[in-house]
């Protein structure tokens, strides 16, 4: 097989009559690298967006439901990491930003057709690019807000409960903090049964729905913890963040 | 008594270049009819609702009983086989156009020649020839053969790849068909020959990667063939082709 042969010569191969407009062309085989590349963006998805995610709210930001103490000790535990700057780096930020700017690539190079084929499979096609869209959005705000402005939390771990609570305290983030974590969790659950389903790993129209019904009671829990994290900054009253100490919190 | 009528709204295009244009009939009712009889009686009598003189419909179709693939189209929006759309089945008028991801050479007939093109690039067949008689081949079992049967079921209509919103001129996708035979050569003794170049074939651009698991193939199929599975089986061939081609190349 050639592999040198461009997809315009197979185009014109395909219609000999030249006057045809040429439609699709035929698979390229042996060339580009687009298999790497959505592999890769698949596999960011799960490791290490996804398992990041994870932690983010299952681990993390549950401890907030134990008070600001708790909460400041785990913040302190994550900016104390070594190479704590190199893990965010290359295990968070530049993963989610290849995978988002990537998805934007996959989501423009694809043509949603639910009007005429309203089917679920192809509703979900289409929710995980905008829940993609609404978490992309969510994350880079997210960042920041609560990474790159204000007081440093690496620095001051103390500060951690009363800085997200300034930013829940205006009610319009508060519904973006709530739109985007439903949205992440989402796209999380069902990019996990799309990963299983896309890399051969379940097969079978049972396994695959027996999975299905797994991603969506992980994006069930996921949402109600992340949910009642954000509650337990709501209602607890408001802490102070400039000048806040561990002593202060421990008593 | 008045005679009863069903109603067609049809997208004509004269040609390749030309520009289409929409045209609408109504045609006696016979019971039992389909698209195709329906446009059957066109071609008997080639006049549109309004009274004006046209061409008979062009359309591809050959078997009339959904065995031999040619005469997909869009009907009301979507992709199927024209001669098992029952008009008793349909709501009227009855909208019928080509399918839209394929040049369309006239009319109703459009160029699927790019479903020829991928299955000869993917090596869908069974290596059988050599200069001396081979002899037989390796029995297969029953297992296989019962997962190798809806597979060989498939009529190379395209409405898997019409339906797919992955499958563009954008990513030039191979689309599920093609695939789904990667699966049945794949799992026969014989064909399993060719299998690491098919494999590695669709790790080329517009290869299995591009499926976006939207499932419509699977409801389009007018063979109930199971190609999501299909899909996902092959993935993960080429996923251990890749990973031994990367250790052991």
């Amino acid at each position: 097989m050639a592999t040198s042969v461009s997809a315009a010569a197979d185009r014109e191969e395909t219609s000999s009559a030249s006057k045809i407009k040429p439609g699709v062309a035929p698979l390229r085989v042996g060339q580009g690298h687009d298999f790497l590349l959505r592999r890769l963006h698949s596999l960011s998805g799960i490791v290490p967006v996804g398992a990041f995610l994870l932690e983010h709210i299952l681990i993390s930001n549950s401890t907030a439901m134990s008070g600001p103490a708790a909460y400041a000790v785990q913040v302190k535990f994550l900016g104390g990491l070594p190479l704590v700057f190199y893990l965010e780096l290359f295990g968070i930020w530049l993963p989610i930003a290849f995978h988002g700017l990537y998805g934007f690539f996959i989501w423009y190079r694809g043509d949603a057709n639910l009007i005429h084929y309203p089917w679920t499979g192809n509703w979900m096609y289409t929710m995980q690019r905008w829940t993609g869209l609404i978490a992309f959005a969510y994350i880079v705000v997210h960042v920041y807000t609560l990474r790159f402005t204000g007081v440093d939390l690496h620095d001051n771990p103390a500060a951690s409960f009363g800085k997200v609570q300034q930013e829940l305290s205006n009610r319009s983030y508060l519904i973006f903090y709530v739109v985007g974590l439903v949205a992440a969790c989402w796209h999380l659950a069902y990019g996990i049964w799309l990963f299983l389903c896309k890399w051969g790993i379940v097969t079978g129209e049972k396994a695959r729905r027996r999975v299905l019904g797994l991603s969506l009671g992980l994006f069930v829990l996921m949402t109600v913890v992340g949910l009642a994290s954000i509650r337990s900054f709501v209602k607890h009253p408001r802490m102070p963040v400039a000048g806040a100490t561990m002593e202060q919190l421990s008593k | 008594m008045a005679e009863r009528t069903i109603r067609l709204k049809i997208k004509r295009q004269a040609g390749p270049e030309a520009e289409a244009r929409w045209e609408e009939f109504e045609v006696p009712y016979h019971a039992g009819m389909n698209v195709i009889s329906a446009m059957m009686e066109i071609a008997l009598r080639p006049v549109t609702k309004e009274g004006t003189a046209t061409t008979p419909v062009v359309y591809d179709s050959n078997c009339l009983e959904e065995i031999c693939g040619s005469c997909a189209m869009v009907i009301n929006g979507r992709a199927r086989m024209a001669c098992s759309a029952l008009i008793d089945k349909l709501d009227q008028p009855v909208k019928i156009e080509p399918l839209t991801k394929f040049p369309v050479v006239r009319d109703l007939a459009v160029d699927r020649g790019v479903l020829f093109e991928n299955l000869k690039k993917l090596k869908a067949w069974i290596p059988l020839d050599g200069t001396y008689d081979l002899g037989t081949g390796p029995r297969m079992g029953q297992k296989v053969q019962e997962e190798r049967y809806p597979l060989s079921n498939c009529i190379s209509c395209t409405c898997c790849m019409e339906a797919c919103p992955q499958f563009n001129d954008k990513t030039n996708f191979v689309g599920a068909a093609a695939i789904s035979q990667v699966a049945l050569f794949n799992d026969h003794p014989t064909g399993a020959m060719l299998k690491e170049e098919r494999l590695r074939a669709l790790m080329g651009d517009g290869g299995v990667h591009e499926c976006g698991y939207a499932q419509n193939c699977v409801e389009v199929c007018p063979k109930g063939i199971p190609l999501t599975r299909s899909i996902s089986r092959v993935a993960g061939q080429v996923m251990i082709q890749s990973i031994k081609d990367l250790f052991g190349t």
